[in-house]
């Protein structure tokens, strides 16, 4: 059964997953592209700091491709299931809970195949740079943070697009609302409680999302490849 | 088990345009049961239910003896279900959903399967996606058989298909019965179609179940008579009236669409005082017109 729901959601997702593939892989490269000691120069204090800062440029876009192909799995996941409006997977004589499972750990397998390009690609960046001293590369803790990233992305993203239409416009108004009542409702309590004036409860809610142990911490932590 | 399907008082409401009111309907093990309806009367939707693809409001269903939905998953891996509309995925080959369907199902017989490609004509290496509507259909009967069901159900199996696809459809579905004692739920509104191969009959107009009974009582119950001398319709009757018409303009003489009528009845004309002067077969087509019409009240009398 999982291999046969693995199979449909690789017939799905084969085409745009290979540029996904391709990117993850790309993107560490591009990362320490013109950094490192040249040959036959002594490393230096200001040459770790170019490298830590050449790098750090790159930052968003580790998690910000982790989210999309989270993303685009989760989505690719259902889709066919919506078209046909369930009845295949509804007329299966297995529970509904053990299908959504099942097709959830297909997903998360085909994840395997970016987080193992940016892998390989973090290994053949890291080690066409001569680091100076004091600097480490993480290529294995990259690749983890990229794998919990995307698996993060693809897991909401699952759990919002099982449902129907208008429970994702549910859960997407309600986050929105929540972050509008929150901001006016900051205001009008500034009104009566001074102290709320550096106190923004939406603020906090986001901040309590993505600071550990919030769920979405993995997007905001370290994900330099090249640290001290 | 006499009953492979069995609905208790089931109701559902759709918003305030639709709702299945107080269904009780059974289907008996190992029968080909029919089941007519307009477009629109609730046929899917009874299917549906059974299918444990929809929660009733109220009622108890169970589905080859066991309850749903508490059984699903049990009662699934038994049953093969040919959804209204084709349910399988047109990036696929007929290989492909063939292969990820059997996966499923525990009684899949692979050789059957192989053998029903070849019967109905169909290429294990296209595209579903480029198949006919035909081929289509053809390959939505052939997943519902190979898993050896006990129970078939079939919405609206042939509904656009071109006769030869019917027919080979059909045959494959009747070969399937006759060799293995299953039960076959067929939901259509193509009543000669059913008139063939169903031995009982479910009619379904607007969320209700208007009549359930065998077929044979169905073809032969049904009757156009022509009746003199009606003064006043007697309140008990050994027949039920569907519906009346004047005829001819005069205001005694009536023509009477009756149901559940047998030819001993003939006498009881004379025991009301009025003349009975002939009785007209209703081929299925015209029986299930006047059925329907009969379930809306206001349609008795006809003039």
């Amino acid at each position: 059964m999982f291999r046969s729901l693995l199979y449909l959601h690789w017939k799905q997702i084969n085409l745009p997953l290979i540029p996904f593939v391709l990117a993850a892989y790309a993107l560490p490269l591009l990362s320490v592209q013109g950094l490192g000691t040249p040959p036959g120069m002594e490393s230096s204090t200001l040459e770790a700091y170019r490298i830590v800062a050449g790098a750090e440029i790159w930052l968003p876009a580790f998690p910000l491709l982790a989210a999309v192909i989270g993303v685009t799995l989760a989505l690719s996941a259902w889709n066919w299931d919506h078209q046909l409006g369930h009845v295949h997977a509804l007329s299966l004589p297995i529970p509904r809970w053990r299908y959504a499972l099942l097709k959830m750990g297909g997903g998360a397998t085909l994840a395997l195949l970016p987080v193992a390009g940016l892998w390989i690609g973090a290994h053949v960046a890291t080690a066409s740079v001569d680091l100076p001293t004091g600097l480490n590369a993480y290529p294995n803790h990259l690749a983890l943070r990229f794998l919990a990233a995307t698996l993060v992305a693809y897991g909401v993203l699952f759990a919002m697009a099982a449902g129907t239409v208008r429970t994702t416009v549910w859960i997407v108004s309600g986050v929105l609302g929540f972050l509008i009542l929150g901001t006016v409702l900051t205001d009008f309590l500034v009104g009566y409680f001074p102290v709320f004036y550096r106190v923004n409860l939406a603020e906090l809610a986001l901040e309590a999302l993505t600071r550990a142990p919030g769920p979405f911490q993995v997007f905001t932590g370290n994900w330099m490849l090249i640290d001290v | 088990m006499n009953n492979a399907i069995e609905l208790s008082n089931v109701s559902w409401r759709a918003g305030r345009s639709f709702e299945l009111q107080d269904l009780s309907l059974r289907v008996p093990a190992g029968s080909i049961y029919g089941f007519l309806g307009p477009n629109g009367s609730g046929k899917t939707t009874t299917i549906r239910m059974f299918m444990g693809m929809m929660k009733p409001d109220r009622g108890d269903i169970s589905v080859l003896g066991m309850a749903v939905p508490r059984d699903m998953p049990r009662i699934l891996a038994r049953v093969g279900y040919v959804p209204e509309r084709p349910h399988v995925y047109a990036a696929l080959t007929v290989g492909e959903q063939v292969k990820y369907h059997s996966s499923f199902f525990d009684l899949w017989d692979p050789g059957w399967a192989q053998e029903l490609i070849e019967r109905l004509g169909l290429d294990s290496d296209r595209k579903i996606s480029r198949m006919s509507k035909g081929e289509t259909g053809k390959l939505m009967v052939l997943l519902a058989l190979a898993q050896r069901p006990d129970l078939l159900v079939l919405d609206e199996p042939t509904d656009g298909l071109d006769p030869v696809v019917r027919r080979d459809v059909l045959t494959a579905i009747l070969d399937y019965v006759g060799e293995r004692t299953a039960t076959v739920f067929i939901s259509s509104h193509l009543v000669h179609e059913l008139e063939r191969i169903c031995d009982w009959v479910g009619v379904m107009d607007d969320g209700r179940l208007v009549a359930e009974l065998p077929m044979t009582q169905f073809k032969n119950g049904i009757k156009r008579i022509r009746v003199d001398d009606v003064d006043e319709v007697p309140v008990q009757m050994p027949f039920t009236l569907l519906s009346r018409e004047r005829r001819n303009g005069s205001s005694n003489a009536e023509t009477w669409i009756v149901r559940g009528w047998q030819d001993p009845m003939r006498q009881y004309f004379d025991s009301v005082g009025m003349t009975l002067r002939d009785v007209v077969d209703l081929d299925l087509e015209d029986g299930f017109v006047e059925l329907l019409r009969s379930s809306r009240p206001q349609n008795l009398y006809r003039s």
